[in-house]
């Protein structure tokens, strides 16, 4: 992300959660946080724990965020970037708050269908990692299952609230069920993926298990470094495979 | 196939759905989704470190390094840079890479005490990686993720019993080559950790012995060179020397990052080594040749160790020699040995020139520059400081034991006032003295590396002028032997680890680690045993 792209982030995040900016340049913007992203983002747990255990007036911070350095720049503050511990704070904020929608399709007088969507990302680990982010969803009158899901709804212009006069068809298959059915889709997937690169794994894992017996060869009573040594092989080699859902909801859409 | 499914996000939905709520922005669900996608590992190889860290202008081999240790080396390397390219740096990629890729969540950094708070600097400001830096006992490790620890404080109890209770994914170790040795607490130690990714950081992998490098191997990957017994029976016989070499730089080369300076693309200035020869006077010569009939004249040098020393030390100045003579003396009972011994105290005391001290004074006139002046020996270093006080030269002194504000303050003395440092040990690890150009060793240690570590003070990146080093050796001494011991090393080191950049010059043609007399070369320098018996 650029500098550019971070500040429109931020922007949008601090707006979104209720935080007011109370001064804002191209390089810059000025925030008073609330009490609950004080707590996400500003690393200050011994601040927070004094606050409740004596139930002090809270007292959350007012930040200025740099966006962008250049010299003579008269401004103090906190220069956030995309690496930077910060940012990273601020993105696991919004991934905490954004895992659980419920949405209507924004249409009056529309009979709405339910659906359930949910974001997969399954990683492949070895002493290597790949990962795969699916988004799926599921139709909860009929189960079909539609895959790109979350680009299928931003499409759609979606509310919080119930739309004027619509209707929401009543689910058949229920959403926890649903969600066992995208689960099984993935699984299907990865039944039938390529997985070269576990045999791979495999093959490195034996060599170096050949490789550590070799020096402990005519060892009879092997030292427990030696167990050591093999538990840290497995960690490392053993093929594994993670799933994983981000975030999902339940949606009604025309 | 294992398989790991997370139940966590199904139940927290069950949850709200049957409380209706709360549900989250929408906004706020794009936007997470969006970060998700973008922060997401799409390839099994390739790095994901950099684009995290665009304040860091990574060079060319240090990228090229860290890939090679993730993709080919599956996690486990020596990183063996010449001194001054950025071992910390390659250090510091690969950890986040493998933090960025969910594979490492505990690290574990052990370094020499004095370079704990630069760890923990820099990977939290270069890396952003939250590491506490932990020096005093009541900090409770076991509670951070990344902790940077002094191999001192982390071998003793109770931290060794608590880091062993730890579930590091990674151990990060600095200055490795003080692992050298299999029977220290220290390497004992380090064996019993559980590594599974792991990375050994030394310029200098092998310092005097090739065993060194077995070892350093065995303790990243036991069984990559055999055991000891295989070992030491296929390389110690020297038979067919060459293809040996050949096969074992071929095996450690595939645990063992190295790159050198001339490889990096990037231009270094040129580094000059003389090896000046110096004629003792015939007064020194005489005192030379009686301290080395002691060994006939007294039942104390029964160990050649303290003969050697004894020599050396005479080879630097008398003042070095004249201190372990006196000691000496107090142990020796029968009356003609006291007497010789005395003789030659005395002999001594009437020296009035040191032909070493000369030599330097004429390299110093000639540099018309700054000079660095490296010795073993406390008492020749106060000796040359008088010395050259008497010719009109400013000096100032150095040791590695200094604190790092009086390191400091001794560097800007050296670079604003005086003309001279005259420094006992580099400590590999002090200061750096670019605006230095100019490098008297005068004396040499046993080991090369030392001498390479001296050089590497101002020979390193910011190095603006090419540097001339001067290894000064009187002739007919022990220290003609010092000279054939270090090229040998040498000879060691490049076959099995990699050409060197010049530490001396002359280097014998004929080598001696060919031939069958090897091991017979190597006695008792080979072990190390020189730093404990105070020859460092």
């Amino acid at each position: 992300m650029l500098a550019e792209q971070i500040h429109d982030y931020l922007r949008t995040f601090f707006t979104v959660t209720g935080c007011e900016i109370t001064e804002e340049a191209p390089d810059y913007l000025t925030v008073q946080l609330t009490a609950d992203i004080d707590k996400r983002i500003m690393n200050r747990p011994f601040y927070w724990q004094f606050v409740e255990s004596t139930k002090a007036e809270p007292n959350p911070l007012k930040v200025t965020f740099i966006t962008k350095k250049h010299e003579n720049q008269d401004i103090r503050g906190e220069y956030i970037h995309y690496g930077s511990m910060r940012m990273h704070q601020i993105f696991q904020a919004t991934k905490d708050l954004g895992c659980f929608v419920q949405m209507y399709e924004n249409m009056e007088g529309a009979s709405l269908f339910p659906w359930v969507g949910a974001n997969f990302k399954v990683s492949y680990h070895t002493d290597q990692t790949k990962e795969m982010l699916f988004s799926l969803g599921i139709n909860l009158i009929h189960g079909s299952v539609k895959s790109n899901f979350q680009d299928w709804l931003i499409e759609r212009t979606l509310t919080k609230e119930f739309p004027k006069n619509a209707y929401c068809l009543p689910y058949i298959v229920s959403p926890i069920r649903a969600i066992e059915r995208l689960e099984t889709a993935i699984e299907n997937y990865i039944g039938h993926d390529d997985m070269t690169w576990a045999e791979e794994a495999e093959k490195r894992w034996r060599r170096e298990q050949e490789i550590l017996n070799h020096f402990y060869e005519g060892v009879i009573e092997k030292p427990e470094v030696y167990e050591i040594e093999k538990e840290a092989l497995r960690e490392r080699f053993q093929p594994r495979i993670k799933i994983e859902i981000v975030s999902g909801g339940i949606f009604y859409l025309k | 196939m294992l398989i790991e499914k997370s139940s966590a996000w199904k139940e927290e939905f069950a949850r709200r759905l049957n409380e209706d709520g709360p549900w989250d922005d929408w906004t706020l669900y794009k936007m997470a989704y969006e970060v998700v996608k973008d922060q997401l590992i799409t390839d099994f190889s390739g790095l994901q470190a950099p684009k995290f860290l665009t304040n860091i202008q990574f060079l060319d081999y240090q990228i090229e390094a860290a890939r090679t240790v993730i993709e080919k080396m599956n996690g486990k390397a020596i990183l063996a840079d010449e001194v001054g390219l950025g071992k910390t740096i390659e250090a510091g990629l690969i950890l986040k890479e493998y933090i960025l890729r969910g594979l490492v969540k505990k690290a574990l950094i052990l370094v020499p005490a004095s370079l704990l708070t630069q760890w923990v600097d820099e990977l939290n400001g270069k890396f952003f990686i939250p590491a506490i830096g932990c020096r005093k006992k009541n900090v409770p490790f076991e509670q951070y993720d990344f902790v940077v620890m002094s191999m001192d404080m982390a071998k003793r109890s109770p931290y060794r019993e608590k880091i062993y209770e730890q579930d590091f994914d990674m151990i990060i170790i600095d200055e490795a080559h003080k692992l050298k040795n299999h029977k220290t607490q220290t390497y004992q130690f380090v064996q019993g950790i559980k590594k599974k990714f792991c990375l050994l950081l030394t310029a200098t992998p092998i310092q005097n012995h090739i065993f060194e490098i077995f070892y350093l191997v065995s303790l990243l990957k036991p069984g990559h060179l055999g055991n000891v017994e295989s070992f030491q029976s296929y390389f110690k016989k020297g038979k067919n020397g060459l293809a040996e070499d050949e096969y074992l730089k071929e095996l450690v080369d595939q645990v063992m990052i190295r790159n050198r300076r001339q490889d990096t693309g990037i231009e270094w200035v040129g580094r000059n080594v003389q090896t000046i020869p110096i004629q003792f006077t015939e007064e020194e010569q005489k005192v030379y040749q009686m301290i080395q009939s002691l060994k006939e004249r007294t039942s104390l040098f029964s160990n050649s160790f303290a003969m050697t020393t004894l020599l050396k030390e005479m080879c630097s100045s008398k003042e070095a020699a004249y201190l372990t003579l006196v000691k000496l003396k107090e142990k020796v009972q029968r009356q003609e040995e006291i007497d010789y011994i005395d003789e030659i105290i005395e002999k001594m005391s009437n020296l009035e020139i040191n032909s070493k001290a000369e030599k330097t004074y004429e390299i110093i006139q000639k540099a018309k520059d700054k000079v660095i002046i490296f010795t073993e020996y406390r008492a020749t270093q106060h000796y040359l400081q008088w010395y050259l006080y008497q010719k009109g030269i400013k000096s100032v002194l150095f040791n590695g034991k200094f604190s790092k504000n009086k390191r400091d303050w001794m560097r800007q003395l050296f670079r604003d006032y005086a003309d001279v440092l005259i420094a006992t040990e580099s400590g590999g690890e002090g200061i750096n003295l670019q605006f230095c150009h100019h490098v008297i060793n005068f004396d040499l240690p046993w080991n090369p590396m030392k001498i390479e570590q001296r050089i590497g003070r101002v020979h390193r990146f910011g190095q603006e002028q090419d540097v001339y080093i001067y290894n000064l050796a009187i002739q007919n001494t022990i220290e003609d032997r010092i000279l054939d011991l270090l090229t040998n090393k040498i000879n060691v080191f490049e076959k099995v680890v990699g050409e060197l950049d010049d530490i001396l010059t002359n280097k014998v043609e004929e080598r001696i680690y060919q031939s069958p007399n090897f091991v017979s070369n190597f006695d008792f320098e080979d072990y190390g045993l020189e730093g404990e018996l105070g020859f460092t």
